[in-house]
C-alpha cells in the first residue's frame, strides 16, 4: 500500500470589524438589515463614483500582517479585477494583486496530538467584499448591503497535511482575529470564509501535483470533513490509475459530499491593472513600527507564559487564554490575590466560566471584577467565610454590584468562628443525638461528616468547618 | 492587405469576454477598425525602452502636498438608498432582480 | 447683453444693473433662435433648416435655471453674496451627474438615467451662483474628437459653419459658448476633448492639471487622464470658472490637496521675461499608414503654423522670450499610448453598464443573465464604446498586457519626462510654457472623418501628450483660416501652473483685443443679425 501525503493550502477571507466600508462611509456590518438599505452611490457602482480608502482598514490589515509575522509593505498597490457577476456592481473588484500590504509570515500551529505544524504565509492583501444574491424561481435577487465591506485575504503556502490541521488553523486564526480586535470572526455570519487547495503526493516527494479547489467551506467541521473527504477521493482516483483534474468543488455540509462546480470564471481573464482612482498605499516606517509595537501578547505566547511563569497545566492555560478578556482577567485577579495561580485558575475554570456562559458576557463586562474575585478568595483563605459561601458570593456580587465584604457584613454571612458559640452548638448537638454519638464512640468515626453537617445546618452553613471539626472531635472523643 | 492582428476567432473570444452580442456586419466593421488601430500603434512596439523606466500610472507624481489624509472610519450613511434602487429596471421587496446565471453541467 | 464677458455680467448683476433672471432669459431666447431641436435617440432625417442650427443641447433644464437665477437675485436683494459666478449661465457636458436630471453620457444605455446625486464640480459651480442651463451633447461616453458619435442626434454643429464638426468630445460645450447660448460651459478633457473643440469653435478651453478639479460625479472614460475644465470666450472668464471649481475633494482620492491660488490676480501680471518655447515636434502632422504601420509626416495646415508664429511674435513684443527648437521627441507616441491606456481604463469603466442596476435594459426576452448582459450592451452601446471595450480587453489580456499595456505605461513616462525636462528650473530650457498649435487642421466636415477611427484619434495628437503627462493646457483663439474657420493655439505649462498659461493667454488676448479677426462672429449668430 503506497503511502501518500496530503498537501493543503488555505485561502481565508476575513471581514474586518471597521465601522465603515473600505471605500465609502456606509456601515461595515449590516447583518440582518433589510436588503439594499446600507448602500450609497459608491458601493452600488453608480456612474461617476470614486473609491476613498478607509484608514482603519489599512490599520487593521497591517495589524493582522504583523501578528502573522509578515512584512508590512511600506508601499502597496490596489488593482482592478474585472469580471461580470450580479453581486459585483462595478463589474470589477478593487483588490491588491501583485503588491499586497503583507508579504511572507508564518504561524506555528500547535496540534492537540502534541506536535507543531509550521505554516508559512504567502501574502495578505486588502480587498472589497461583493454583495449577496439568492435564487428564487430561476431569478436572482441581489442585495448590495455587503458590497464594499473590507476584507483581508490571507493565503498560506501548501503546508497543511490533513483536514484536522486545517480545522485547527481556523480555530487558532479565529482566536487570533478576536484577540487583536480586527474581526469578530463569526463563521456563521461569514466573517471568516475559507477555500482550500488540496493535492496529494507520494510521501517523501517534494513535487506539487495538480490540486483541486474546495470553495466556501464555512465552518470548522466543514473544513475538516471536506478536506478529509477530498484527500480520500484523490487517493482512490490515483490508486485506480486516474489523473487528478484541477476541478473546483463545492462542499455540501448536509449530505457530506463534494460536488464539482463550474467555477463562475474558470477561463476568465481578469485583466488586472492598477486601480487609477486610488493612489499607492504608502505606510511610513514609523507608523508600521507603531502598529507592530501595539500588538498585545498573542494567545499562544500567553498560553506558554502561563505554563512557564505560573506552572499551570497546558490544559488550564489553554482554557484561560481562550480569549483575551478572560486571560487578562486571570492575570489581574492573580495580581490582586498575590497567591497561587492554580487557585485562581480553578475558581475561573470551575465557576467563573459557567457564569460567563450563563450570562452571555465577556470577562471584561462583569461586575464581578478581578479585584472582587480576589477579595472573595482571600476571605475564604482568612477563614472569614467558608467555600460554599464564597461560591454563592460570585453570583451575589455580579447581581448587586457590591463589594464582597459589604455583602458578607450585610447578610451576616461571616463564618461562625467564635469558639464559645460553636462549643455551645456542638454540645447541644451531642446532647440531642445520643444514638449517633454512641455509634461514633463505638468506632463509626465516619459519622464525623454527619455531625459536621448538623453543625452546618444549625449555623446556616456559616460555621468555620475546621474549628467545628476540631471541637466535635474533642467533645465526641471525651465520652 | 491590412494586418490581421485579431483573427475572427480571437475577436469572438473578446466579444464574449466583453458580454456584447454582436451581429456579423457590426463584427466585421469593428474587427477591421481594431486591426487598423493595432497597425497604427505598431510603432509603440519598436520603441527602445530603457531598463530603468518606471511605468507612469498617472502623469503627475502626487507628492505629499497633493495627497489628502486617509479617510477617517466615521459613519456617514447615505440618506436615500431608495433613490438608488428605484433606478433598477426590475426590483422586488427592495432586491434588484435579474435572470439567473446559466447553470453549469455537473458530472 | 449676450456679448458681455462673464466677468462683466457678474459685475452688472451685483450692481443690480442687470438681474440674473434677465440674463437667463436673454440666453434662453438665444438658444431658441440658434439651437434647433435637442439631441434625441433614434432621430430621423435632418431637415435643411435644422442643418443650419447648432444642436448643442440634449436636455434644457429651464425650470431649474429659473429657480437658480431667481435665487441669485433674491440673495442679492437680501444682501447675501451669491458667489463668484453670480448669475452666469453655464451649460454642462452630459457626462456629469446632476441630481434628478437626465444624465445620458450621450448613450442609449443611460438614456433614461436620472442621477441621484450631483458631481462635485457642478455642485461648486451652483454654490458659486452659477445658473445651470442644461446638459449639452458630446461624443458617446466622450469617445471621439467630433461629437458625431452621440446616440442623441442631431449631433452638435459648428456655429462658424454648420456643415462642419464642432470637434469633440465636448462639442456641445464649445458650440453653446461660441453661439452665445451660454457664457461658460463645463467640459472634460481626456485626450484633448476640451481644447480641440475649443480650437474648432473659436473659444477658450482649459484642461487643468490632472487632479486640480475633482472627478467625483464625472462618468469615467480614462480614469488616469480625465480632467473636468472650463470653456469660455475669454481667458479671464475661464479663470473665474476654474476658481469656483478647483480644489481638494474628500470624495476623490486623486484630487490634489494643494491650495488653489488666486487665478484672477495672477492674470494681472505681465509676461516680461517669461520663457515660452516652440517645438518642431508639434508642427508635423503624423498619421500612421494603415498597411504598414509606418508613420507618415506631413506639415500641419499652414495657416495654423502661421497663427502660432504670429502669436509668438505678439508675445515677444510683450517682453517674453521665445525659445525655438525645443525637443519633445516623445510627442509622436502620444496617440499610440492613448490607444492603449485610455482603452484599458474605458473597458473596465464600462463594465458597470449591464442593464442590472440602472439605465437601459434590453426588452428582448432573455434566457439567462449572460444574455441580459449581451443584449443590453449590444443595443445600448454604440460603435465607439464597443471599440474601446474590445481594444481595452485585448491590450490588457494576460498574454498581451506586457507588450501593450505595460509598455504603454513606460512610454507614458517618457512623454512625461519630455515635459519635466523643458520645465525643470535647473534644466537647459527652463521654460514657463510651451506654445503649440492645438490641432493639425481646422474643423473638418461632418461625416468626413467619422468611421475612420485612427484618423479621428490623430486629431488629438497635439493635445493628448498633456493628458499623459498630467500637465495643464489651454487653447485660445488665434485667428481664422482662409475659409473662415477658427484656429486655436495651445499653451502647455508645468504641474498646477494654470496661472502661468492663463497669464500668457490673457496677455495675448489683451494685445490682440482690437484685431480685426476678433470682430467676427460665428455664422449662426451673424445670420440672426442680418
Amino acid at each position: 500500500m503506497t503511502d501518500y501525503e496530503a498537501v493543503i493550502g488555505l485561502e481565508t477571507h476575513i471581514q474586518l470589524n471597521t465601522k465603515t466600508k473600505i471605500f465609502c462611509s456606509c456601515k461595515a456590518d449590516s447583518w440582518g438589515d433589510e436588503p439594499n438599505t446600507n448602500i450609497c452611490p459608491v458601493c452600488s457602482g453608480l456612474p461617476g463614483v470614486l473609491p476613498v480608502l478607509n484608514m482603519e482598514a489599512a490599520h487593521k490589515g497591517a495589524l493582522l500582517a504583523a501578528a502573522m509575522h509578515a512584512k508590512v509593505q511600506p508601499l502597496s498597490y490596489f488593482d482592478r479585477k474585472n469580471y461580470f457577476y450580479p453581486d459585483l456592481p462595478k463589474g470589477y473588484q478593487i483588490t491588491q494583486y501583485d503588491q499586497p500590504i503583507g508579504v511572507g509570515g508564518y504561524f506555528d500551529l500547535p496540534m492537540p496530538e502534541g506536535y507543531t505544524r509550521h505554516i508559512r504565509i504567502h501574502k495578505l492583501h486588502l480587498e472589497e467584499d461583493a454583495g449577496k444574491t439568492k435564487i428564487i424561481n430561476d431569478e436572482r435577487y441581489v442585495d448590495f448591503n455587503r458590497c464594499g465591506v473590507p476584507l483581508v485575504e490571507m493565503v498560506t503556502e501548501p503546508d497543511f497535511r490533513s483536514g484536522e490541521e486545517a480545522a485547527q488553523y481556523l480555530v487558532r486564526l479565529r482566536q487570533l482575529l478576536r484577540w487583536i480586535g480586527v474581526s469578530e470572526a463569526d463563521m456563521e455570519k461569514g466573517h471568516l470564509r475559507c477555500d482550500a487547495n488540496v493535492s496529494i503526493r507520494l510521501k517523501g516527494s517534494e513535487v506539487l501535483n495538480t490540486k483541486t479547489e474546495i470553495k466556501n467551506v464555512n465552518s470548522i467541521d466543514a473544513v475538516r470533513n471536506a478536506i478529509t473527504n477530498e484527500i480520500d477521493r484523490q487517493i482512490k482516483q490515483v490508486e485506480a490509475g486516474q489523473k487528478i483534474e484541477s476541478w473546483t468543488l463545492d462542499w455540501d455540509a448536509d449530505t457530506g459530499t463534494l460536488e464539482k462546480m463550474r467555477s463562475k470564471e474558470t477561463e476568465a481573464d481578469y485583466r488586472y491593472f492598477r486601480e487609477p482612482d486610488l493612489l499607492p498605499l504608502v505606510l511610513k516606517p514609523e507608523w508600521i513600527e507603531q502598529v507592530k509595537s501595539s500588538l498585545p501578547e498573542l494567545p499562544l505566547a500567553r498560553r506558554q507564559r502561563f505554563v512557564d511563569q505560573f506552572a499551570l497545566s497546558l490544559y488550564d492555560a489553554e482554557i484561560l487564554t481562550t480569549d483575551k478578556a478572560l486571560s487578562d482577567y486571570f492575570e489581574v485577579t492573580l495580581m490582586h490575590y498575590q497567591g497561587e495561580a492554580k487557585v485562581i485558575s480553578n475558581w475561573m475554570i470551575n465557576d467563573l466560566m459557567r457564569m460567563l456562559n450563563d450570562l452571555g458576557l465577556s470577562a471584561n463586562e462583569l461586575k464581578l471584577t478581578p479585584e472582587r474575585l480576589a477579595a472573595i478568595i482571600k476571605l475564604i483563605d482568612a477563614g472569614q467565610i467558608n467555600t460554599s459561601t464564597g461560591k454563592s458570593l460570585l453570583k451575589k456580587v455580579q447581581e448587586t454590584d457590591q463589594e464582597p465584604g459589604e455583602i458578607v457584613r450585610k447578610e451576616g454571612l461571616g463564618l461562625v468562628g467564635n469558639e464559645e458559640a460553636l462549643r455551645a452548638i456542638v454540645e447541644s448537638i451531642i446532647a440531642q443525638n445520643t444514638t449517633e454519638v454512641a455509634s461514633f464512640r463505638e468506632g463509626k468515626e465516619g459519622l464525623i461528616g454527619w455531625f459536621l453537617g448538623q453543625v452546618m445546618r444549625q449555623t446556616g452553613g456559616k460555621a468555620d468547618p475546621k474549628l467545628a471539626r476540631q471541637i466535635l472531635l474533642e467533645l465526641l472523643k471525651q465520652g | 492587405m491590412p494586418v490581421e492582428h485579431i483573427s475572427p476567432q480571437l475577436f469572438e473570444k473578446l466579444v464574449d469576454l466583453a458580454a456584447i452580442a454582436l451581429d456579423p456586419s457590426e463584427s466585421e466593421y469593428l474587427r477591421s477598425e481594431l486591426n487598423n488601430q493595432l497597425t497604427a500603434i505598431k510603432e509603440l512596439m519598436a520603441i527602445e525602452l530603457d531598463e530603468s523606466l518606471i511605468p507612469a500610472l498617472h502623469g503627475v507624481p502626487f507628492e505629499s502636498a497633493d495627497r489628502q489624509a486617509m479617510r477617517e472610519d466615521a459613519l456617514l450613511p447615505y440618506a436615500t438608498p431608495e433613490d438608488i434602487i428605484s433606478q433598477a429596471p426590475q426590483s422586488e421587496d427592495n432586491y434588484i432582480v435579474v435572470p439567473d446565471i446559466p447553470h453549469s453541467e455537473l458530472d | 447683453m449676450l456679448e458681455l464677458s462673464a466677468f462683466e455680467t457678474i459685475e452688472k448683476i451685483r450692481s443690480r444693473e442687470l438681474t440674473a433672471k434677465e440674463v437667463l432669459e436673454a440666453h434662453l431666447a438665444q438658444i431658441k433662435k440658434v439651437d434647433g431641436v435637442p439631441g434625441k435617440l433614434d432621430f430621423g432625417e435632418l431637415s435643411e433648416t435644422e442643418a443650419t442650427k447648432v444642436h448643442a443641447f440634449i436636455t434644457l433644464t429651464e425650470d431649474l435655471a429659473y429657480q437658480q437665477a431667481e435665487e441669485v437675485d433674491r440673495q442679492l436683494d437680501n444682501g447675501i453674496d451669491p458667489g463668484i459666478l453670480a448669475g452666469v449661465p453655464i451649460t454642462v457636458k452630459d457626462i456629469f451627474c446632476v441630481k434628478d436630471t437626465l444624465t445620458t453620457a450621450g448613450s442609449r444605455i443611460l438614456s433614461n438615467f436620472k442621477a441621484p446625486y450631483t458631481a462635485t464640480s457642478v455642485n461648486r459651480l451652483q454654490k458659486a451662483g452659477g445658473v445651470i442651463l442644461g446638459k449639452v451633447n458630446l461624443d458617446e461616453f466622450t469617445y471621439g474628437s467630433s461629437s458625431e458619435s452621440s446616440a442623441f442626434q442631431p449631433c452638435p454643429r459648428n456655429p462658424w459653419d454648420t456643415s462642419r464638426v464642432t470637434g469633440g468630445s465636448s462639442g456641445g460645450s464649445t458650440a453653446s459658448v461660441a453661439a452665445y447660448e451660454s457664457m461658460l460651459s463645463l467640459g472634460t478633457d481626456t485626450g484633448g476633448s476640451i481644447r480641440q473643440p475649443a480650437a474648432f469653435c473659436g473659444v477658450v478651453g482649459l484642461k487643468p492639471t490632472y487632479g486640480r478639479v475633482s472627478r467625483y460625479g464625472l462618468i469615467a472614460f480614462g480614469s488616469s487622464l480625465d480632467c473636468p475644465g472650463p470653456v469660455a470666450r475669454s481667458v479671464k472668464d475661464a479663470a473665474l470658472m476654474l476658481q469656483a471649481m478647483a480644489g481638494a475633494d474628500p470624495r476623490d482620492s486623486t484630487a490634489s490637496n494643494r491650495p488653489v491660488p488666486d487665478y484672477l490676480s495672477a492674470l494681472q501680471k505681465d509676461i516680461r521675461g517669461m520663457r515660452i518655447g516652440l517645438s518642431p515636434d508639434y508642427f508635423r502632422n503624423s498619421m500612421p499608414d494603415l498597411e504598414t504601420g509606418e508613420i507618415i509626416y506631413e506639415p500641419i495646415q499652414k495657416e495654423i503654423k502661421q497663427a502660432v508664429y504670429d502669436a509668438a511674435q505678439v508675445l515677444a513684443s510683450l517682453g517674453a522670450e521665445i525659445i525655438e527648437d525645443v525637443p519633445m521627441p516623445n510627442t509622436i507616441h502620444g496617440v499610440s499610448v492613448y490607444f492603449v491606456i485610455s482603452r484599458v481604463e474605458a473597458a473596465s469603466n464600462l463594465h458597470r453598464f449591464d442593464g442590472v442596476k440602472y439605465g437601459y435594459r434590453t426588452a428582448e426576452k432573455v434566457r439567462d443573465l449572460h444574455e441580459l448582459y449581451r443584449h443590453t450592451r449590444v443595443e445600448g452601446l454604440g460603435h465607439q464604446p464597443k471599440l474601446r471595450i474590445l481594444m481595452g480587453m485585448y491590450v490588457s489580456a494576460a498574454q498581451y498586457s506586457a507588450q501593450y499595456y505595460q509598455r504603454a505605461l513606460k512610454v507614458r513616462r517618457m512623454i512625461r519626462d519630455d515635459f519635466e525636462a523643458i520645465f525643470d528650473k535647473k534644466g537647459s530650457y527652463h521654460l514657463d510654457a510651451l506654445l503649440t498649435p492645438t490641432t493639425p487642421s481646422t474643423a473638418f466636415e461632418l461625416g468626413a472623418v467619422y468611421g475612420n477611427t485612427v484618423m479621428m484619434q490623430c486629431a488629438d495628437q497635439f493635445t493628448v501628450p498633456a493628458n499623459h503627462a498630467g500637465i495643464p493646457g489651454i487653447s485660445i483663439p488665434a485667428g481664422f483660416d482662409q475659409t473662415g474657420l477658427p484656429i486655436g493655439i495651445q499653451l502647455l505649462g508645468p504641474d498646477y501652473r494654470e496661472d502661468l498659461i492663463m497669464r500668457i493667454g490673457h496677455a495675448y488676448e489683451q494685445a490682440t483685443q482690437t484685431a480685426e479677426w476678433r470682430q467676427t462672429k460665428p455664422r449662426v449668430v451673424r445670420e440672426l443679425e442680418e
